[in-house]
């Protein structure tokens, strides 16, 4: 399965950008997109705003879990107080219907079973924890692109951990 | 908002230069010998296709709007046209059904309105074809009466199964030859059924279209395909930037008028449909048995025909009703014969063959354009994509390509449109009243009672036993013919008749109802083609019911019906014509409905990409359907919340990245500009521009769009690239190259452009909205 996790701002632009790919039942954590998903991704993540401010009036929850799909890519949502977006588009590796019986249980490939759904949570969670201790350096404004490595690296981190 | 229009390679959005591309082109045209071809790789074929005026009128559907041609021989209400709209804010269509569906002619609740309408079989004896031939008409009286019978003049009274009668006024029936365009079931135990055409296999070859040129079946997807292509290909080539610019501002996705190449794309794909057991809208309701005055033994003769037509070898597969209506038709030659001795054998006739008979009266002698009283009969916009494609490919091949367009007599219009109007209301309609209130009561009513239910279940009640005895009958199947088929007589035969019948008429609640009940029979005696038509018929008749539907009903019916429907269809038919249509008709149906229905409609337009059942031309045109699926769904105060915008941009940049790949430039450029309107009109300030890769990517389309058109233009247009220099350089080398293929590659390109002037003059004077000077004066 491979990742890209977006911060969107309030103005539908991106504050931080990351790919990375699942490092669980033996995954290097590298990405397997092709080169010409690299725009379709943005193009999808862009597009599943819609759907976002659709739903995140339906919820009280900060997680909006799986909201989109695009033939094979699934996004997930989760949006903070100042009406920031985290996006993490999925994208199994295998269709799911040809995978294999043990690995059908992994998170890679069951895009919307709830196990992937809280290993979702926990990975938005964490981020979000760092996400708030980062934005609160003075010299942060709002919609201000976020460009720390420290904040990437443990992005990437809570990626190794949970996905 | 605004860094579209700075940053943009391609043309702001306004339009001006394009316009003024335009009108160099043109003058290009006119001028210089050598400013010929606009697109450096366009076919060889070029040439011949512009050196013939009158093929225009070929491509006269996509070219003009079909909605303001003038040479319709049908007289339209003018108030019809002012009021006509489906569409509107409204999610319920109620309202406008009772009136009479829309009349904008693109319009897709209008298409599916007049494509399952009532089929009229027309068999004449030879003296008839030897008259209509000495008129002009090559392939009979069928030929002359088909395009009256697109719309039935004045109003037409239908009475439903509950006996309340409403009016139509754009009713509408379609001749067909008689006994042409059978296909034929393969056996039941084969299960799969190949395809005639992989659908993937198509685009633009040329390969094996001779063989399939002399058929005039419907349902290939292949040839609808090409057909498409090669009005965009003529758009292209011909009127280059007119038709985009002259369109596009009434285009928008926000407007409901769709394209007209997806509306062409549709309407060939639901015309000549092929007579099928699996459904009966093709079979023939009526069939009109035609002699002539010159005949030397008319009652004879007419007795010959009605005998061929039910028992000879002309007759129709036994799984079509041999009971449809037999209406007797005397064409009198006005130029040549005796009135009075017409009028004393049609008494004859009327005395020994009972009512259902015409006398028609029409003028011998062919009509010129040059006549006082003559009219030019119109091309039938409900010809079959192969048969299009065929005239289409005469007048390229042809060297002396005469004008397709006929003109008849003013008085003969008049007589035919009186013929079929009392024809339909006199003797179609109420014959087919009569067979659905017979077959309401005597079969349909059996299987709704509670009784019913539990003879259907078990499968033994007795209406069906003297099929049975025929002892081809599978145990399992039921009436199931081992052959692929249902007998015409076996009961679910005739109900899945009485669904189309009351579908036909109208009569939606009980089309429902009744397809419905045949869903599970079919679904039982795994009938799956049976059991995907049905499905999709009755998905479409609750759609057509003007009542709401409620999201749960959605969810659990449609959806199923859609599903099955589709599934039948592709995995357990390999029919991928039916899946097409069924999700076409079915996206353009929710979509009306409005709100969250739109979100469905999108769905399984996604689906129906997902299929790739359809060709490069059918993928783009849905690309740009979802994206003008999306586009109407309207969101919540100022933010437009529930809105889908972005959505909507992104599949028309699809859209536009599709076109390109086929070098289908005008497209490409309508769709780019498209998304480029719906992301400035985003609440955010930049768009999707803030995305680097995604941003990048649009500017890569417009770059290379930028360049065709430069290409195109020849070079002699570069006022709006003095700011890129760079761009400016590449789109002169390509212009040079280009200008020396035409040259040399085209033997023809010097006197095709001289013969353009003619093709101008004759186009611009046959409607304004082609007229080449327009875009100019609509953008200042």
């Amino acid at each position: 399965m491979s990742y890209y996790f977006a911060i969107v701002g309030t103005q539908d632009n991106p504050l931080f950008e990351h790919e990375f790919g699942s490092s669980k039942q033996g995954g290097d954590g590298m990405s397997r997109f092709s080169e010409q998903a690299r725009h379709m991704n943005q193009f999808i993540v862009h597009s599943s705003l819609d759907i976002v401010e659709e739903v995140q009036w339906g919820t009280g929850q900060m997680y909006l879990k799986c909201i989109d799909k695009f033939f094979n890519n699934y996004v997930s949502c989760f949006i903070t107080g100042g009406n920031i977006k985290f996006l993490l588009l999925h994208q199994p590796t295998t269709p799911v219907s040809t995978a294999s019986s043990r690995s059908s249980t992994s998170i890679a490939a069951n895009p919307t079973s709830p196990q992937t759904e809280e290993a979702i949570k926990s990975f938005f969670i964490e981020v979000y924890e760092n996400w708030v201790k980062t934005i609160m350096s003075p010299f942060y404004r709002v919609n201000m692109e976020v460009s720390s490595p420290t904040f990437r690296q443990r992005v990437a981190a809570a990626g190794r951990k949970y996905l | 908002m605004q860094s579209f229009d700075h940053d943009a390679p391609t043309e702001p959005l306004p339009a001006p230069p394009m316009a003024a591309s335009n009108m160099k082109i043109q003058k290009n045209r006119m001028s210089s010998p050598s400013g010929g071809t606009p697109l450096a790789h366009s076919e060889a074929t070029l040439p011949y296709r512009r050196s013939h005026p009158s093929a225009a009128s070929l491509y006269a559907s996509t070219f003009s709007p079909p909605g303001s041609r003038s040479q319709s021989p049908i007289a339209r209400p003018g108030s019809r046209i002012a009021s006509g709209s489906v569409f509107g804010a409204n999610s319920n269509n109620a309202l406008a059904l009772v009136e009479g569906a829309g009349d904008v002619p693109g319009d897709p609740l209008n298409l599916v309105l007049r494509a399952f309408v009532p089929h009229i079989a027309v068999y004449s004896s030879d003296d008839t074809e030897v008259l209509l031939k000495d008129k002009g008409f090559e392939l009979g009286l069928w030929e002359l009466l088909r395009p009256f019978g697109e719309r039935v003049q004045g109003k037409v009274i239908v009475r439903d199964s509950n006996g309340s009668s409403r009016t139509y006024e754009d009713y509408s029936v379609h001749f067909v030859r008689f006994g042409e365009n059978v296909e034929n079931p393969e056996p039941a135990t084969g299960g799969i059924k190949t395809t005639p055409q992989p659908a993937h296999a198509n685009g633009t070859s040329e390969k094996g279209d001779a063989a399939r040129g002399a058929s005039k079946r419907g349902g290939n997807l292949a040839d609808v395909e090409a057909v498409v292509d090669r009005h965009l290909t003529y758009a292209e080539e011909s009127f280059f930037g007119t038709t985009a610019d002259g369109l596009s501002p009434q285009q928008g996705p926000g407007v409901d008028t769709p394209s007209p190449y997806y509306a062409l794309y549709l309407r060939r794909l639901l015309s000549g449909l092929p007579i099928t057991p699996h459904e009966t809208f093709a079979h023939p309701v009526a069939c009109i048995i035609a002699i002539s005055s010159r005949c030397l033994a008319p009652i004879e003769t007419l007795r010959r025909l009605y005998n061929e037509s039910s028992t000879g070898d002309k007759r129709l597969p036994n799984w079509v009703d041999s009971e449809y209506l037999r209406y007797y038709v005397l064409v009198h030659d006005e130029e040549q014969d005796d009135i009075t001795k017409s009028m004393s054998l049609f008494e004859q006739m009327k005395r020994n063959l009972g009512l259902h008979c015409h006398l028609l009266r029409i003028r011998g002698t062919q009509s010129a354009a040059t006549d006082d009283d003559s009219i030019p009969l119109p091309r039938s916009e409900w010809m079959s994509a192969s048969e299009e494609l065929a005239s289409i490919r005469r007048s390229e091949s042809q060297e002396a390509f005469e004008d397709p367009t006929r003109y008849i007599f003013e008085t003969d219009a008049t007589a035919i449109r009186t013929f079929i109007r009392e024809m339909v209301t006199q003797s179609i309609i109420p014959t087919m009243e009569r067979h659905v209130s017979v077959w309401n009561d005597q079969v349909a009513s059996r299987r709704r009672g509670l009784s019913g239910r539990f003879l259907g279940l078990t499968r033994k009640w007795g209406f069906g036993s003297t099929t049975k005895s025929s002892g081809t009958a599978l145990s399992s199947g039921g009436n199931y013919d081992s052959l692929g088929f249902y007998r015409a007589d076996t009961p679910e035969a005739i109900m899945r008749k009485l669904a189309d019948y009351a579908f036909m008429l109208r009569d939606w609640k009980l089309a429902y109802s009744t397809y419905d009940l045949l869903r599970s029979d079919f679904n039982n005696d795994k009938a799956w083609r049976y059991h995907a038509a049905t499905n999709e018929m009755a998905a479409i008749s609750l759609l057509i019911m003007p009542q709401n539907i409620s999201s749960k009903t959605r969810m659990e019916t449609l959806d199923a019906m859609f599903e099955a429907a589709f599934y039948s269809y592709i995995t357990r038919c390999t029919a991928p014509y039916g899946a097409l249509r069924c999700l076409a008709i079915g996206l353009e149906l929710l979509r009306l409905r409005g709100g969250s229905s739109i979100d469905d409609a999108a769905r399984w337009g996604i689906r129906l990409l997902e299929s790739k059942v359809m060709g490069p031309v059918g993928d783009a045109l849905i690309k740009e359907r979802v994206a003008v699926c999306y586009a109407s769904k309207t969101g919540m105060g100022s933010q437009c919340w529930g809105s889908r915008r972005r959505k909507s941009a992104m599949w028309s940049i699809l859209g536009a990245e599709t076109w390109l790949t086929q070098q289908k430039y005008i497209q490409a450029q309508r769709c780019l500009n498209e998304a480029r309107n719906m992301y400035s009109e985003l609440p955010a300030e930049h768009g999707i521009d803030s995305f680097s890769h995604a941003g990048a990517f649009i500017l890569g389309i417009g770059t290379q769009l930028n360049h065709q058109l430069d290409a195109a233009d020849d070079g002699t247009d570069r006022s709006e690239d003095d700011s890129e220099s760079e761009v400016d350089e590449e789109s002169e080398e390509l212009t040079t190259r280009g200008r020396r293929i035409s040259i040399a590659g085209l033997p023809g390109a010097t006197t095709a452009n001289l013969e353009a002037a003619p093709l101008r003059s004759q186009v611009s004077g046959e409607g304004e909205e082609i007229d080449p000077g327009r875009p100019k004066d609509d953008f200042g």
